[in-house]
């Protein structure tokens, strides 16, 4: 153990209270950072797993081609690429889209699906509804249907091509439970029979309340739809990368597609936005943490300027006292990033198990947490970086300090 | 002759204060030291003894005028080199015993040594323990500083100046705030270091 090292832990142990008030500051600054990192990242989590689970991370639509206007010239700068594009709706033949798609490595499987705006029946409730027509093996491997069936089997969904999955929401609506039938009304005003084989939850309150899964081939009958799908959808093995392979099948297919990020652009920058202001309050809880040790420490070296004279006249360089300092800085913000993470980890474990009930955006009983090692290693840094600072400026003035004159004013 | 000379001083100037209250503490002291002697600077209060003691010590620089520790100058030393040289070569005992308040008495002893850096924990420990024997706080080494008497304190003091067997012990009035019995006390100790 270096002398300074030595007498930065007598210093710190010989004074409880002063070091008590700091790395409580730290501790609680870190702690509170990690737990509402944890919170707000845990609802974006929850959001975006359900949101790729349901939807897929990727998903191609209309067909395009360039509206050829040459005598229309866009401004400057101008991101009007949309405006210069003629949409198609439905796929034109998705199953070569489908082929050629799968040749990127980042795809792990695609899922045709043919989407329609139908009205529902069940007993005396009616509701408007997202119908998808689906594959039902393509779409079990493609998205997380499988683990969003809380009621019924996709056996029997996957059996029987007169039977649906409805959203939660959408049955406790319509109350209607598995083996209930449901009425769709197509567009010739003719209803289709349909029996409930199961009751899925994606989480999210919009596909809950309004989405029923059907056969492709039925929807396409009951929509009277040319086209076998109105939409792609895919599941990757890197969804982060999907904004750049969007754009990649935009030039390949001459379809439109869209990303999940840009999809739920305006809930994600929602999310961001409350993250954000959550971590720029909490770090002000560190800051004023450090601004306490900053207190504390500059107290010490007054309270040890008696001390500092002694140890310069013995031999201790100007680079040993501020030493002292600092070590005193770095073994509260250790112990204190050590004791917050802790209790971080543990106040996350807390509220996990706090009660909520959820049923709008998104679905929950409890609180959704996130476990993130970057939530502790971002705490622990910017818990060590307040405290560097913190200490710096007390450190570097007690090493200043002049033994003599201390030593001639103690006479 | 010149090689026992430990320490020595050579048109030393030093003036204390600014602008009005300037005053010229110290107007061309020169003095030499001989290994094994005692000396004692002696005149009215404020003519400057402590003053040159500290020039002496290497805790204040001279205004002009050189210092050489061993007939070594020290005077373009850095900071650093200075802090090492008083280290190593000096002792110093002050008036008021300036003990670390949160260190026991051995402790206190061990700090110069730690500094040092040349002996071992044990080894510190071992020559704090003899160097408090001698000073008669054989039976006190583990006692806080701050709950020792006044003259067990300087005692702790003196030893604290011996721990690295320095060529140099400064004393600035070291007995000055005790009481007769422990000035003898300490006089005496100080008087069988240097034999």
């Amino acid at each position: 153990m270096t002398p300074p090292l030595y007498i930065a832990l007598r210093f710190l142990t010989h004074r409880k209270r002063a070091l008590l008030l700091s790395l409580s500051g730290v501790v609680f600054g870190v702690a509170i950072f990690i737990c509402t990192q944890a919170q707000t990242q845990g609802f974006a989590r929850y959001f975006i797993d359900s949101t790729i689970g349901s939807n897929g991370a990727l998903v191609i639509r209309s067909r395009f081609r360039p509206r050829y206007e040459p005598l229309m010239v866009s401004a400057k700068g101008s991101k009007a690429t949309m405006g210069r594009r003629l949409y198609f709706e439905g796929i034109t033949n998705p199953n070569e889209i489908m082929r050629v798609s799968r040749q990127f490595s980042n795809i792990v499987s695609c899922s045709p699906v043919l989407r329609g705006t139908v009205s529902a029946r069940a007993g005396f409730e009616n509701a408007t509804v997202d119908l998808y027509g689906i594959d039902p093996a393509l779409h079990a491997q493609t998205t997380d249907i499988l683990h969003q069936l809380i009621n019924g089997n996709f056996d029997d969904f996957r059996n029987n091509t007169s039977s649906i999955i409805i959203g939660s929401r959408l049955a406790e609506l319509l109350q209607a439970g598995v083996g209930d039938t449901v009425q769709l009304l197509a567009p010739n005003g003719e209803f289709w029979r349909f029996t409930v084989a199961g009751i899925a939850r994606a989480g999210i309150g919009s596909i809950d309340a309004t989405r029923i899964y059907a056969h492709a081939r039925v929807a396409q009958a009951l929509l009277q739809q040319p086209s076998g799908a109105t939409m792609i959808i895919y599941k990757l093995r890197d969804p982060n990368r999907a904004p750049a392979l969007a754009s990649r099948f935009e030039t390949l297919f001459q379809h439109n597609a869209s990303s999940w990020q840009e999809r739920e652009e305006s809930t994600l920058q929602l999310f961001l936005t409350l993250r954000m202001s959550v971590a720029i309050t909490v770090s002000l809880i560190i800051l004023l943490a450090g601004f306490g040790i900053f207190n504390v420490l500059t107290m010490s070296v007054l309270a040890k300027i008696k001390e500092i004279a002694i140890l310069r006249s013995m031999g201790y360089r100007r680079i040993d006292i501020s030493l002292i300092f600092l070590w005193q800085g770095a073994v509260i913000a250790v112990a204190g990033s050590l004791l917050g993470c802790s209790l971080g980890a543990l106040m996350t474990w807390g509220v996990s198990h706090i009660p909520i009930r959820l049923r709008g955006l998104l679905y929950t009983n409890y609180f959704l947490v996130t476990w993130d090692w970057r939530h502790y290693a971002f705490a622990t840094l910017l818990a060590l970086i307040a405290v560097f600072i913190a200490s710096y400026v007390p450190a570097r003035r007690a090493a200043q300090l002049p033994p003599v004159v201390t030593i001639r004013g103690s006479r | 002759m010149n090689s026992q000379i430990c320490l020595s001083c050579k048109g030393i100037e030093r003036y204390l204060g600014e602008e009005e209250e300037r005053v010229h503490a110290l107007r061309g002291v020169s003095l030499e030291v001989e290994a094994g002697s005692v000396h004692a600077v002696v005149g009215p209060s404020g003519c400057g003894k402590s003053t040159l003691l500290y020039i002496l010590g290497l805790l204040d620089p001279p205004d002009t005028g050189q210092v050489a520790i061993e007939s070594k100058s020290v005077s373009h030393l850095s900071d650093d080199e200075l802090a090492r040289t008083r280290n190593k070569f000096i002792g110093f005992i002050f008036q008021f015993h300036f003990l670390m308040e949160d260190f026991t008495a051995q402790e206190n002893v061990m700090i110069p040594m730690r500094k040092l850096g040349q002996l071992s924990d044990v080894q510190m420990r071992e020559r704090a323990n003899d160097l408090l024997e001698a000073v008669g706080l054989g039976d006190k080494l583990r006692r806080a500083s701050r709950h020792l008497s006044g003259g067990e304190q300087q005692r702790v003091a003196i030893a604290r100046a011996l721990a690295n067997d320095p060529r140099v012990i400064l004393a600035d009035e070291p007995t000055g705030n005790l009481d007769t019995a422990n000035s003898d006390r300490a006089f005496e100790l100080l008087q069988n270091i240097v034999k």
